[in-house]
């Protein structure tokens, strides 16, 4: 059955977080003041790549209304951030490698002044040659950007003997792919607000998506013990991997605790272009291989990403897409290598679909050109090569068995948009036959989790706390996906609470415990999973409680709204009685009674870094319209089947799926950040266009598969990233069915869709022809 | 160093006189002064938002005498003798919730809400003006706000509850005049 509000029942609820914010009542972290607070600014390079001569502070410094002025200097530690390798300066000592690159920062009264101080910072800066090519950036003339050379991180995998593969296949196909540097685009631009407390303790009121991580770099940059440091974490008003990385935090900790005063930054939209994350623009090269029944053969592939100036996850990026560049099907030799590499471009890093939005448009794309040469349905092709069940996963290493990738083939394929596909009388509109549609499809397997061999911890807690609520404690942060809301619906469809029983509590490191990240479409899984390891602990201990006052045996108890309850034989009556609410049992507790679970997100057994064991598996099938006039593409219908176990939260799901695709639109149409020369062209939403109401005018229908083989016990499967990824390959698909033509680029060029070029138009109209 | 200057002198205010929600005020803010910047920081309303400040996005929306306009780019000038309603005013007027409010509740139009602000507003005005409007208006009047959570289903959908309850709304009260 679809997804939607109508089917959901009750199921479907108001999200607890939402009236605050249809009213515009919800305080972000940004919308945040504190009384004598400081306004805090940075000063950015212009250059791509420059040496730093001199840094002048004195003028600003001088200026009434500025109270500090700093620079490297003024780092009392590790003057470098960076989640998985530490590389990037906080504030630069000698050299800026890309434009974001932070030089100085000042605390001042106003917005104002500041902004007038770092105007008065002198900076002397000798430009030198840039890398803006992530090829020229592995020879041996490219300037070398770090001391190890321009190599962040290379990763491959190799299967049978690839260049025998390739002599017995009887088709090849040989592409070059390339993305864009497509940009997260939350709509609040990063900031937060900084409060030194008497005790010398600092507080950190900023977005993140992995609050105990954030406190760690901050401990490492300000030499202080992460006991000092307090990171309150949600709401963010969007964040989609970009805000998983420290940001502004160094420069608000270090003004704050400079100053003494609380000090608030907010970036501008240009500097948060200029400095901020984006995805990895890649270069992927396949050359894959079939016999002559289409069975694949041979794979071989070459991925190149443009990871920019430093590290952040692009390591952790590259290995992601060279497990979903094999993806989901079945080859005799492959042979992968991929390399990410320092520029001096913008960063790259984590970005929702984490390098698998390049990989399956790649390998998809394989499919579709390979299909053609054998004279094959494109997908009875795909199927033929499809895994099975119980065969390992890309990197051959054991994996949760699920039907997935089976079930949502014969989803999509007996979906109604697939089926128009074999009805080609509509494809050209008799009164404007300049409007071609198309129908394509993708497949994606896509890995959750953040892979073996990183440490990925989960847990959370239960409290009947003192006043009587159930406090669930995770260390998650909101940042629109709905994780509050599915937490409640979690506590309220299998532990029986109303929602006025429960307070949940997320995003403050004083008080949550480490539940690890919330990035890698985990959290709801983990949050699954915690509860099912708590609910008999918690059971034990609150209803044990309950027993002991109520006189009852524990067995005979249970939870229920507003307090426990006694359970009756079936049936219930209408109206049960509460025996003990639970601010009265909580009153009788003397103290919180509190259960506690502690894990590790479940791996494989391999040795392969970044290999995962859950997966979740989408077919998507859209239609489009191409104008052969203009050259634009309008998305018209979309069919997204999804295998990602029980639905925890109907309109969560629905809504990461249609949001996700949303952003999948602007990959393939119109979003890239351009560069040139190591400057940024597209500063803000004027030029960087990501979809409006407007590009969404077609349906889209959400088919959850909710089947998990009986002795699963891993629940939920990660759907935060999913629905962003298959559906760019779909939309290529489609386009060669409406007008024949191949797309290896993203965004697609409009001017390759035109009937004719704009040349041969112009030749013509002078002409008179 | 050229520029000598020690100290910033901040800009002459005037007194500029216009209602906010409703209520009568006086803002004495420099006349040049961004909407956004005089409700977000003098005011301390900050349910207008801050995202692109070149009027692209939206997300700053209030409506000035009824109609929508990207607070970033209205100066405190252009307010004087004008009724300006933000988001905290939608919900007041309707004594907590309004209808589109609940709709976008219901519905799921909303995820992060950052952009949920500015989209009610540029909804109210539509509705205010054109109870019964096309998907096409729709289509035109939301054009210049950007969600990037929910793909707009969500918020089509609240649209369209939206629409149904105020006609609901409007047909009881008609039958009881």
């Amino acid at each position: 059955m679809l997804l939607n509000k109508k089917g959901s029942g009750a199921r479907w609820r108001v999200r607890p977080d939402g009236p605050d914010k249809v009213t515009g009542k919800l305080a972000y972290l940004t919308d945040m003041t504190a009384p004598d607070m400081l306004i805090g600014r940075v000063l950015r390079s212009p250059h791509a790549h420059a040496r730093i001569t001199a840094i002048r502070t004195e003028h600003a410094a001088a200026l009434d209304g500025v109270h500090a002025v700093i620079t490297h200097k003024d780092v009392p530690g590790l003057n470098r951030f960076g989640i998985a390798h530490p590389d990037q300066p906080v504030l630069c000592e000698d050299r800026v490698r890309y434009v974001g690159d932070a030089v100085a920062a000042v605390a001042a009264d106003t917005l104002e002044i500041a902004e007038h101080a770092l105007r008065l910072i002198e900076v002397d800066y000798e430009p030198l040659p840039i890398v803006e090519d992530a090829e020229y950036a592995l020879t041996d003339e490219a300037p070398q950007l770090h001391p190890q050379g321009n190599l962040l991180h290379r990763n491959g995998f190799q299967r049978g003997d690839i260049a025998a593969g390739f002599d017995s296949c009887a088709h090849v196909v040989e592409e070059t792919y390339y993305t864009p540097r497509q940009m997260h685009t939350y709509m609040e631009t990063e900031g937060g607000l900084f409060i030194p407390g008497e005790d010398g303790r600092l507080t950190v009121y900023s977005p993140t998506q992995h609050g105990f991580m954030d406190r760690m770099q901050l401990a490492r940059i300000l030499a202080i013990p992460q006991s000092e440091i307090r990171i309150v974490s949600s709401p963010i008003g969007g964040s989609f991997g970009g805000k998983d990385e420290l940001n502004v935090q160094p420069y608000g900790a270090l003004l704050a605790r400079i100053t003494k005063r609380p000090v608030k930054l907010h970036n501008s939209r240009w500097e948060s272009v200029r400095a901020g994350l984006k995805r990895h623009p890649m270069k992927i090269t396949m050359k894959t291989g079939v016999d002559d029944s289409g069975r694949l053969i041979a794979h071989q592939v070459r991925i190149i990403a443009d990871t920019g100036p430093y590290a952040t996850l692009g390591a952790e990026v590259l290995n992601f897409a060279v497990e979903h560049v094999i993806g989901p099907y079945r080859y005799e030799h492959l042979d992968v290598e991929g390399f990410s590499v320092y520029t001096n471009n913008g960063m790259s890093g984590e970005f929702r679909g984490f390098g698998g939005n390049q990989a399956i448009f790649a390998l998809e794309g394989q499919f579709d050109r390979l299909a053609e040469k054998l004279g094959m349905d494109p997908w009875e092709l795909r199927l033929r090569n499809m895994r099975r069940s119980d065969d390992p996963g890309p990197f051959d290493q054991p994996i949760a068995l699920t039907e997935g990738a089976k079930q949502v083939s014969a989803a999509m394929t007996s979906s109604p948009l697939w089926q128009e596909r074999s009805n080609p009388a509509a494809k050209a509109a008799q009164d404007e036959p300049w409007i071609r549609t198309g129908i394509g499809a993708a497949f994606t397997m896509h890995g959750a989790g953040l892979g073996f061999g990183i440490p990925d911890p989960a847990g959370g807690r239960l409290t009947l706390a003192a006043d009587g609520k159930i406090e669930a404690v995770f260390g998650y942060e909101e940042f629109g996906q709905g994780l509050i809301a599915s937490l409640e619906q979690m506590l309220i469809e299998q532990f029986g609470f109303a929602s006025g029983d429960i307070r949940i509590v997320i995003g403050d490191t004083d008080i949550v415990p480490e539940s690890g990240s919330t990035t890698a479409s985990r959290a709801t899984s983990m949050m699954w999973k915690s509860l099912q390891n708590l609910r008999p602990l918690f059971e034990d201990a609150v209803l044990g409680k309950a027993a002991d006052i109520l006189q009852l045996p524990a067995s005979r108890l249970r939870f229920g709204e507003g307090g426990v309850y006694a359970i009756e034989a079936s049936p219930e009556p209408d109206n049960p009685k509460c025996l003990m609410t639970y601010p009265a049992l909580a009153a009788a507790c003397w103290e919180p009674v509190t259960s506690s679970t502690q894990f590790h997100f479940p791996t494989s057994d391999t040795q392969k870094v970044g290999a995962h064991f859950l997966y979740t598996y989408s077919a998507v099938a859209v239609k489009v319209e191409v104008n052969q006039l203009t050259g634009r593409v309008r998305v018209l219908h979309q069919y997204h089947a999804v295998a990602a176990g029980p639905v925890i939260n109907p309109q969560g799901f629905l809504g990461q799926i249609e949001g996700g695709s949303s952003m999948a639109i602007g990959f393939a149409l119109t979003e890239d950040a351009v560069m040139s020369g190591g400057q940024y062209l597209t500063k803000n939403l004027d030029t960087y266009l990501v979809p409006t109401i407007a590009e969404h005018r077609g349906t889209i229908d959400v088919q959850p598969i909710e089947e998990l083989p009986e002795e699963d016990n891993y629940g939920p499967r990660g759907i935060g990233e999913v629905g962003s990824v298959t559906l760019a390959p779909a939309i290529a698909a489609a386009i060669y069915d409406a007008v024949g033509v191949r797309v290896t680029k993203l965004p697609i060029d409009s001017e390759l869709l035109l009937a004719q070029s704009f040349d041969s138009f112009l030749d013509k109209a002078v002409s008179g022809e | 160093m050229k520029d000598s200057a020690k100290s910033v002198t901040p800009l002459a205010a005037s007194s500029i006189p216009c209602t906010i929600n409703g209520h009568e005020a006086s803002l004495n803010v420099p006349p040049a002064k961004r909407l956004l910047h005089v409700l977000r920081d003098d005011l301390a309303m900050t349910g207008a938002k801050r995202s692109c400040e070149i009027g692209r996005c939206g997300a700053c929306m209030v409506m000035v005498d009824g109609v929508p306009v990207n607070s970033c780019l209205t100066m405190a000038y252009q307010c004087s003798g004008k009724s300006i309603t933000t988001i905290e005013g939608v919900s007041a007027q309707a004594g907590g919730i309004d209808p589109i409010q609940r709709a976008f509740l219901e519905e799921g139009g909303f995820q992060c809400g950052y952009c949920t602000p500015g989209m009610i507003i540029s909804v109210k005005a539509l509705l205010d003006h054109n109870p019964d409007p096309t998907s096409l208006e729709i289509e035109e009047a939301l054009s210049g706000n950007i969600c990037r959570c929910t793909g707009y289903g969500g918020i089509k959908r609240a649209v369209q509850k939206a629409i149904e309850w105020r006609k609901e709304a409007y047909e009881s009260e008609s039958i009881r005049d």
